[in-house]
């Protein structure tokens, strides 16, 4: 089909034509009070078809894999460059030698009955309510699973596709004392059905809830702040974007023009990795066809250089990173991140704590969506537990934290070595000397 | 697609494994164009289908999709969904077409419409946008975009909707830069219209607009942090309402006790000045539907009247569990999707007092013109939201902008305090997330003043004061 795409498109008049083929299956089960609430079966398949015709990039998708609707979508992507403005550099890339060898796929989920996969969902919630009796309520304990098909072949004579799966589970508990409600929530996502391990999804969300219980707001105040991995991993959105070509070549990254610069403390290094074993987001090549690679960012505080696509890459004569990332078939490939984490420190995550006299060990973010990364400006909900001494006392919640993503990567003067992986972004505990912390 | 027999045989197969079952076939057509860097670089459309089955037991649903409408795959699909449960036999059923009271005209449909007349709205904002000032405008993006969504909702309580939503939408990003400081401004406009919406909602007006505000916060000063009188704008749009009520009157949220206003039905919630509404069936709003989508007409609903508390926004399930009737909130992002109950426009109605009056009765505080997004944590109220655009008030003057400012406060505290209501009223749009799922939502309130709100900002670091 991908190859009649691409000739198709090709008599239809481009110079170059692009065929990216995609089908999932997913199944979601949500249980409450032990009874399954919810069970979601899924079973999705597009295509979607790019061209180059006069320089022009035009793009279409259809989820009607019949071949008028397709041949309609071509002839979409056709009419559509010619709306779309001249630009020299785009391209589709040549097959490359060879692509990496990854593990992606688990022959046991297959297999595992649902059942089974519904007992998985009953044990995060059992795990969770029998971990403290002060939790009442279930928003959210659910296993879900997927498997998927992809496909790209372009006129080049690229052709490549890989089967994938993984599974996963998720818990949102509510703790109640003295009338007053906390949420917590626990997550997992794997390669391996095996790896999952259902009880410790629980119980993560329910001592998240348990430990905010009384909280209260502080007094406003520059204050040192420890980061959970969860945290930090919340920020690395941001620096994501900032670190894409796309948003330095449009002048919208604070890292413009600071290649081979320090832009953060010397602890700080950061790595875009697509061959990462078991990364939720690992892959053979990107949403183009490029073979996926390991990228480092920023090394030991100093920028490296920046994530790149086809088109980017071109742009700036340099090689894509295999960064083409791409939502689906109904999206053109942009620039984005694989596995995208901020490497562990030498230091345990308690040890960080036991060296801050005083200070706010962060635990929850809100609003994370609204900082800016053009800017780098932020400013969140936070929620936590206040750190005296070196140990954690009170709970505290209503407060915000504001700042900016340079002086936060600047100020950061301890990183943990417990990194862990929330699906495609991972951290460790981390230390910032000062934030601005608004309450009372 | 399919036809009223066909589907009557899906929905009997479906519903033996259950109390109510439910077809939501959908087809969707999108245009989409962006520029960036004065270039129209993305032109894509695109079409995609799909059905969703839905069986509801007691309290347990079983959800499936599938892009293939066939009727041999879509009764396969029934019979995998319905077997979630016991078999039951069940009088036949009949489908009745419903009409909707809701009326919402297209004048100017997207899908007759030149592509490059699309492209040419595209580029006159980008112009006018970068025309505020050549020198300090650095970027601009701009995103058009138009869906027509066809469905088709049947199920076995013999509802049968056939329905075309048409919805446009245009937003401009512009980044602005002086020296070392680099800001954003953003404006948006969509409704469920064709292309007159840009009759009234101007394009290059927009792109004025987000550049002029861009600019604006390049001399702003950071925002400063801690408690104060924050007056809300008319024109700031209603994000506040919609994150520190909204969400919490949503019935399924209620019924789980997820929400600070669970069992508080008749009981006073918020300040006397507070009547908060629902509603569904404004004329070309963005939020706005003829009918929700389980095939319930679009209402409008008082969710609170004069601060007491009088309904919640309901779907089929949460309204049957309530033994209330649905109020047209069942609403989901597409055939991948259950219906959950949503908000649709939400706005706090006017009261008496004029704008200028509300600022003037602030001794001191921050004013804020235009929000941005936020988010709730319904389970005990505390919100936020972000100023993208705000002042601080001084003698009851409007004095210097600030940046960088983030609201935060709890729902029912911050309804209990609003202390003064003024008798204009502002939307704005956006794309409310819940679940996983993304609906077009609007939002509205009049100038309002609350007391006392935590307003992060940042404290310069030691030595830094001047």
């Amino acid at each position: 089909m991908a190859a009649a795409v691409v000739e198709k498109a090709r008599r239809g008049g481009a110079e170059l034509a692009e065929a990216y083929f995609a089908r999932s299956e997913e199944l979601l089960v949500e249980v409450r009070e032990g009874e399954v609430e919810t069970l979601k079966l899924a079973r999705e398949e597009g295509i979607g078809v790019r061209v180059i015709r006069k320089g022009r990039l035009g793009f279409a998708y259809t989820s009607d894999l019949s071949w008028p609707a397709v041949k309609e979508a071509v002839a979409g992507a056709l009419a559509n460059a010619g709306t779309a403005s001249e630009d020299p550099y785009h391209s589709f890339p040549e097959p490359p030698p060879a692509y990496p060898d990854l593990e992606l796929e688990d022959p046991l989920l297959k297999e595992v009955s649902l059942a089974e996969k519904i007992e998985k969902a009953r044990e995060i919630e059992r795990a969770g309510r029998a971990f403290d009796p002060r939790i009442r309520l279930t928003e959210r304990a659910s296993y879900e699973d997927a498997r998927y098909l992809v496909a790209i072949a372009n006129s080049r004579g690229l052709l490549a596709s890989c089967r994938g799966s993984f599974c996963g589970g998720y818990a949102v508990l509510v703790a109640e004392a003295d009338g007053e409600q906390e949420t917590g929530f626990g997550i997992q996502f794997t390669r391996k059905f095996k790896e999952l391990d259902a009880g410790a999804v629980g119980r993560e969300a329910a001592a998240r809830a348990v430990r905010l219980l009384g909280a209260r707001r502080l007094e406003t105040g520059r204050v040192p702040v420890v980061m959970d991995p969860h945290v930090v991993a919340s920020f690395l959105g941001m620096l994501a974007s900032a670190l894409s070509a796309e948003a330095v070549q449009k002048g919208r990254s604070l890292f413009a023009g600071k290649v081979g610069k320090s832009v953060a403390a010397p602890g700080v290094t950061i790595v875009d990795d697509a061959t990462l074993p078991g990364g939720l987001l690992s892959s053979p090549f990107d949403g183009e066809g490029v073979p996926g690679q390991r990228t480092v960012l920023i090394e030991g505080g100093q920028l490296r250089g920046f994530l790149y696509n086809t088109y980017t890459a071109a742009r700036d004569q340099v090689a894509s990173t295999g960064n083409a990332a791409r939502g689906s078939f109904k999206s053109t490939p942009e620039v984005g991140s694989t596995n995208f984490y901020l490497a562990p420190g030498g230091f345990a995550p308690e040890q960080i704590i036991e060296s801050t006299t005083w200070g706010l060990y962060l635990t929850e973010v809100m609003g994370m969506h609204t900082a800016n990364p053009i800017s780098g400006d932020f400013s969140v909900g936070a929620a936590g537990i206040w750190i005296e001494h070196g140990e954690l006392s009170k709970p505290v919640r209503g407060m915000v934290i504001a700042g900016n993503i340079l002086e936060l990567l600047e100020a950061v003067d301890a990183v943990g070595n417990d990194l862990r992986f929330f699906v495609g972004k991972g951290a460790p505990t981390i230390r910032v000397t000062g934030l601005t912390v608004s309450g009372k | 697609m399919l036809e009223k027999a066909d589907l009557e045989e899906i929905l009997q197969v479906a519903r033996k494994g259950g109390d109510f079952a439910e077809v939501f076939l959908e087809k969707r057509e999108i245009t989409k164009i962006g520029c960036e860097a004065r270039k129209i670089e993305r032109v894509i459309t695109g079409a995609e289908q799909g059905a969703g089955i839905r069986v509801l037991r007691e309290e347990h649903t079983a959800y499936g999709y599938t892009n293939a409408l066939d009727k041999e795959n879509l009764i396969a699909l029934a019979r995998q969904v319905g077997r979630a449960a016991r078999e039951k036999p069940e009088a036949r059923v009949v489908l009745e077409t419903r009409e909707s009271p809701v009326a919402l005209p297209i004048r100017q449909r997207p899908d007759q419409v030149e592509i490059e007349r699309k492209a040419a709205l595209v580029r006159a904002a980008d112009e006018a946008a970068r025309s505020v000032n050549e020198k300090l405008v650095r970027q601009v993006t701009v995103n058009y975009g138009d869906v027509i969504q066809r469905v088709t909702i049947a199920n076995t309580e013999g509802t049968y909707v056939e329905d075309e939503r048409i919805r446009t939408r245009l937003a401009v990003n512009v980044v602005a830069a002086e020296g070392e400081v680099i800001q954003t401004g953003f404006e948006a406009a969509g409704g469920a219209q064709g292309l007159e919406l840009y009759e009234t909602e101007a394009p290059w007006e927009l792109g004025r607009r987000a550049a002029r505000r861009a600019l604006l916060m390049l001399n702003a000063r950071r925002a400063p942090a801690g408690r104060m009188a924050v007056v809300l704008a008319g024109e700031a749009g209603g994000t506040m309402i919609h994150e520190a009520c909204g969400h919490g009157l949503e019935a399924d949220l209620v019924q789980k006790q997820l929400s600070v206003y669970a069992g508080k039905k008749g009981e006073q919630v918020a300040s006397e000045l507070v009547t908060v509404v629902d509603d569904g069936t404004l004329a070309g709003k963005y939020g706005s539907f003829r009918f929700d989508d389980e095939g319930n007409p679009a209402g409008r609903t008082v969710l609170i009247e004069k601060g007491i508390l009088q309904t919640f926004m309901y779907d089929h399930l949460t309204a049957a569990r309530d033994g209330e009737s649905p109020t047209g909130n069942g609403r989901r992002e597409s055939f991948q999707h259950k219906p959950i109950p949503r908000m649709s426009n939400t706005y706090l109605a006017p009261g008496d007092a004029s704008p200028e009056e509300i600022i003037r009765e602030t001794k001191t505080g921050l004013l804020v013109r235009k929000m941005g997004g936020g988010q709730v944590n319904t389970t005990n109220g505390d919100f936020v939201f972000e100023v993208a655009e705000g002042y601080l008030i001084k003698d009851g003057e409007v004095s210097v902008p600030v940046r960088g400012a983030t609201l935060t406060g709890n729902g029912p505290e911050v309804l209990r305090q609003i202390d003064l209501v003024g008798r204009d009223l502002g939307f704005a749009i956006g794309t409310c997330g819940k679940d996983g799922q993304g609906v077009p939502v609007s939002d509205a309130q009049p100038t309002i003043r609350i007391p006392e709100l935590i307003v992060g900002g940042i404290l310069e670091k030691e030595g830094d004061r001047d």
